[in-house]
């Protein structure tokens, strides 16, 4: 190692303690000096480079990350929460659409489903129990009042059938009880005039903001039944 | 306390000193050096969890730290002319031989450029061998001596070209 490569080695890295630096320091008075000078100006620079820290640094290191770390925290917290919030909406939404949005396209179609679903529970040999009175009592709801009756009613009562609530009128019939449903008008059911399936027929009719329905068995006249009940009933709107 | 936060402040407690050294000596702005130090820890925080092996922590957050820093540099790039002689000169006034001494290699530390700099602050404080030093700065080792070997030449030439500071090194 000749003396420009020592020096430049040193320059480079004053504290070299490989072999080839250990060897050409060795029994050499004046690299040895060179040496020690190197060393004495790298820790002066050392000292130099080491400038004062600001008091209190890591303290403050240590406060701003906890800060951040509960502000993240807070973050996630409001995350949750529109999370949770989300999801209770879209139940909201899901049950509401189940309970009040309509499986029947048509009037027709959801009188005889209702007809359906409370079969066996009236039977024709009741009892006429409901006085005038007290069905326009209940006609109240819809702004509707029965002059007279027309029938022998068997039964008055609002049910909630497909989301809808109506007042379902159970009227002695010829040989079965005559369905009479009393329907806010709704949009998303279409209205139908006359309808049937195998069993039953019927017949509907605007009065006020309400659909009429009568659905009876084949062999009664729910057409008369209908014009009966369209003479003996004023609906105000 | 969580096993992250004590990790943290194992991290903070054992090379904030250095880490801000570093900063000064690159930025040369005290508060500059503050902030950025700040920030680098903050995100160092964050992604603690990507750190895993502790004895590469300081070449880590030296990485992080040159990360922020070419950031400042993006958005401030208009403010960015010659640096002012007042920021960085100490305001403490020296007064024994060794602090005179300090103060004056200071100065010439600061006048150098910093790519002499910066490697030498990587070494004499970081205490990075040159490979070390060559892959932080994304440099060959080659150069990276050859700086070192400038920076220290230049400061020894100074230290000649001023006899009263020589006393204190021959002596």
């Amino acid at each position: 190692m000749d003396e420009l490569q020592f020096r430049r080695r040193l320059y480079e890295d004053p504290n070299a303690q490989d072999a080839e630096i250990v060897a050409a320091r060795k029994d050499n008075p004046a690299r040895e000096q060179f040496a020690k000078d190197i060393e004495a100006l790298d820790r002066d620079i050392a000292e130099a480079l080491r400038v004062p820290v600001p008091e209190e640094l890591s303290d403050k290191l240590i406060l701003r990350q906890a800060m951040a770390s509960h502000q993240h925290d807070k973050r996630k917290n409001r995350v949750h929460f529109a999370l949770a919030a989300s999801v209770a909406i879209a139940f909201g939404v899901l049950f509401n659409f189940l309970q009040f949005s309509s499986a029947y396209t048509n009037i027709g179609d959801y009188a005889l489903a209702h007809v359906y679903h409370e079969e066996g529970v009236f039977s024709n040999d009741g009892e006429a129990k409901v006085t005038l009175a007290s069905l326009n009592n209940k006609m109240t709801s819809f702004n509707g009042v029965f002059a007279s009756q027309v029938g022998e009613l068997m039964s008055a009562d609002y049910c909630r059938f497909d989301g809808i609530k109506s007042l379902h009128l159970v009227f002695k019939g010829e040989t079965a009880p005559v369905n009479v449903f009393v329907v806010p008008e709704r949009t998303e059911v279409s209205f139908t005039s006359v309808f049937e399936d195998k069993r039953y027929h019927g017949s509907s009719i605007r009065m006020g903001d309400n659909h009429v329905i009568v659905v009876g068995e084949k062999d009664e006249e729910v057409q008369k039944w209908r014009d009966n009940l369209s003479s003996s009933t004023q609906w105000s709107i | 306390m969580s096993t992250k936060q004590v990790r943290y402040e194992a991290l903070v407690k054992a090379l904030h000193t250095d880490i801000y050294r570093y900063a000064y000596w690159l930025v040369q702005d005290k508060q500059v050096a503050e902030d950025l130090v700040q920030e680098t820890f903050l995100r160092a925080w964050r992604a603690l969890d990507s750190l895993k092996d502790e004895k590469a922590a300081k070449s880590w957050l030296i990485t992080i730290l040159r990360r922020e820093n070419a950031r400042r540099f993006e958005r401030k790039r208009f403010e960015m002319g010659e640096y002012e002689e007042s920021s960085i000169t100490d305001t403490v006034s020296p007064s024994t031989e060794q602090e005179l001494e300090n103060h004056w290699l200071r100065a010439r530390i600061n006048e150098m450029p910093v790519e002499y700099r910066e490697p030498l602050v990587l070494q004499v404080i970081g205490g990075f061998s040159g490979e070390e030093i060559a892959e932080l700065l994304d440099l060959n080792k080659n150069t990276v001596m050859t700086r070192l070997f400038r920076a220290r030449n230049q400061l020894k030439e100074a230290l000649e070209k001023t006899p009263l500071k020589r006393g204190t090194h021959n002596g």
